[in-house]
Order: structure tokens, then sequence, then C-alpha cells
């Protein structure tokens, strides 16, 4: 029995084990987020997040010994970021449709999904470490995780940020549209996916293509915009 | 092999956009300076080649696998952030509702006019 415990630490020190759980939870979590009807307001990833932390809590496997192992996927992050250029190249003509509106709108939306949020928690007494992490909370994962790096905050809180900052996003804007008297579905895509990052995007392109196709602009456009100017305004 | 060479495309301009950012001080990371060269490059090419996009669409479908590392570590570093939960989770709520509803009335008000001359 001892034998088993020495080897599975010597199998938690080789990345295979972090990959396979990983893996595990991504299958396991996208499996149970079908069925229960792929709701809104639970995120898949956080559906497959929470088999995969009951899972390293179970097993005698520390977080940072699984975080080691898991740097041979999130190695991948980097490559992952320059391929989201090519939906953004594919999408880049619908610009021509609403010029001046997304000329408008992407850098003062952008800047103030930024500025709220940091204004409201500064307010709040959050130290310099949680501003950081609160930052990027718009601008679609892979980007922001580069963005909170630069920053110096947490990329856990971050992600966590990112998360509720997609879920509450969506909502709003299902909930807010018709009550502001929006009905253009490219200019709902397109705050879909400014404020929303991808899980305002998955819900734009249930609205219709062509929300989708608004939303994934603007998703890209706001993710490359933030990573550009926030790094270079970020300490005032 | 065709993907693979897209994923080589991929990994050279991740490459080049870390050369970039270590050889000129930039304070971005590698992968966005490699997303906006790669874009350029595409704008000025035309078109992107079959290889780069299904290298593309195959390593963006598996990015939720990428983050989720990071993910989980929400649940095993809550601590480090007790004391300032209200503040995280107003800023986040009242700031993201903000943002929609400027965003919505910014881009309805700057779509105003021209909304009928849409498909032109």
């Amino acid at each position: 029995m001892t034998g088993f415990v020495e080897g599975f630490s010597v199998l938690a020190d080789s990345p295979m084990l972090a990959v396979g759980l990983t893996l595990a939870a991504f299958v396991v979590g996208q499996a149970v987020f079908v069925r229960l009807g792929k709701p809104v307001w639970l995120p898949a990833v956080l559906v497959s997040a929470v088999f995969l932390s009951l899972a390293i809590v179970a097993l005698p496997l520390d977080y940072p010994v699984y975080r080691q192992g898991a740097a041979w996927l999130t190695a991948l992050l980097g490559p992952a970021t320059v391929a989201l250029g090519i939906p953004l190249f594919q999408q880049i003509h619908h610009i021509r449709q609403m010029l001046w509106p997304i000329l408008i709108t992407l850098p003062v939306g952008a800047m103030l999904a930024v500025v709220y949020t940091l204004v409201i928690a500064w307010a709040l007494g959050a130290t310099p470490e949680v501003l950081a992490s609160l930052a990027p909370k718009s601008v679609t994962a892979p980007i922001a995780i580069g963005i909170t790096e630069e920053l110096g905050g947490s990329i856990s809180l971050m992600m966590g940020a990112l998360l509720l900052t997609g879920v509450i996003a969506t909502i709003s804007v299902d909930m807010l549209a018709a009550r502001l008297k929006v009905g253009d579905e490219r200019i709902l895509g397109f705050a879909l996916g400014l404020n929303g990052h991808a899980i305002g995007t998955v819900r734009a392109f249930e609205i219709s293509p062509t929300a989708g196709a608004f939303a994934s602009l603007g998703m890209s456009l706001t993710g490359l915009f933030t990573a550009l100017l926030l790094p270079l305004l970020f300490p005032f | 092999m065709e993907i693979l060479r897209g994923f080589l495309i991929l990994i050279g301009f991740f490459l080049a956009g870390e050369l970039t950012r270590l050889g000129l001080g930039l304070p971005f990371s590698g992968g966005v300076l490699g997303m906006l060269g790669l874009v350029l490059f595409l704008m000025a090419r035309g078109r992107a080649s079959e290889g780069l996009a299904a290298a593309s669409q195959s390593i963006i479908s598996v990015l939720v696998l990428l983050i989720m590392p990071g993910v989980v570590g929400i649940f095993f570093n809550v601590q480090a952030f007790n004391g300032y939960w209200i503040a995280i989770l107003s800023a986040l709520i009242l700031g993201t509702l903000l943002s929609v509803v400027s965003t919505l009335l910014l881009m309805q008000w700057a779509a105003g006019g021209d909304s009928g001359k849409v498909g032109q």
C-alpha cells in the first residue's frame, strides 16, 4: 500500500498526472454542463474547475505541484493568444458596416469597463494587487493572463473576476437591451463581446450569427486595445 | 501536415512577439504582440491559409482546457483576499452593469443617424 502512495508522489511530479486530471475534469465538466442545459449563469469552465479542484483536494496532491505539472498546458496559452488573430482577421470586414459606431464605442467602452470597476474597488479600499487583478476583467482569458502578469495581479483572482464579469455582462445585456430600446443585433453583439468576452460571445451566437460576428469582433478588439493601453496607463 | 504548418506559423509569431517584448522591454505579452503581428501580416497578404485557419480553430477550441489550471486557483487562493470581497464583488457587479449600459447607449447614439443606411 505504501508502495502506491510513494508511486503516486513520483507521478505527481511528472506532468502527465496534472494534464490527465485537467483533461478528465474538462470532459466531465462539459458533460455536466450540457446535462444542465448550458445555463448562462454557470460557465462550463467553472463546472470543470469545480471537479478539478475536488480531485486535487481528494488526492495527495498539492495545488502548487499540480500547477507545475499543468505548466505543459498553460505554455500553449502563448500560441493560443496569437491564434485569436485569425478570427479577428476573418471578422474585421464587418467593421466597415459600422465604422464610426465601432471606432467611438471601442476605446470609450473598453476604458469605461476598466475605470468603473477600478474606481469602485479603490473607493472601497482594495489594494493595488486586487486592482491589478480586476483591471482586465472584460478581456478574454488568454490575453488577460498576460495583462495581469504585466500589472502584478493575481491570476486566480483575475480568472474569478473574468467569469463573474462574463456572466453579469451577459445577463445585463439580456435584461436591459429592451428597456434601453436597443434592438440592433450588431450593437447587442458588440456590447456582449466588449463587456463579456468569450461568455458574452457564446450568448451572442445564440441570438444570431450577425450578433455573434460582432461579439467576436468586440471581444478581440477589446482584448487588443486593453492589452496595449492598460500597461501604459495603469500606474496612473 | 497542413495543420502542423499552421501551428508552426502560430509559434513563430509568438516567439517573434516574445523576442520583440524582451528586446525592446515592452510592457505587452509576447502573445498579444504576436497576435498583432499576425493580423497585420494577414491583412497585408489578404487571406489566411487553410492550415493556419485549421490550427487556430483547433487551439481555440481547447482554450478552456488551457485556462483551467488558472481558474482552479480561485478555490485554493480565496483566503488571500479575505477582507476585500465586498470591494471586489461590488466593483465587478456594479462596474459591469454600468459599462454595459454605457456601451449600449453610446453605440446606439453613434449608430443613430445611419441605421437606415445599413448594408450599402
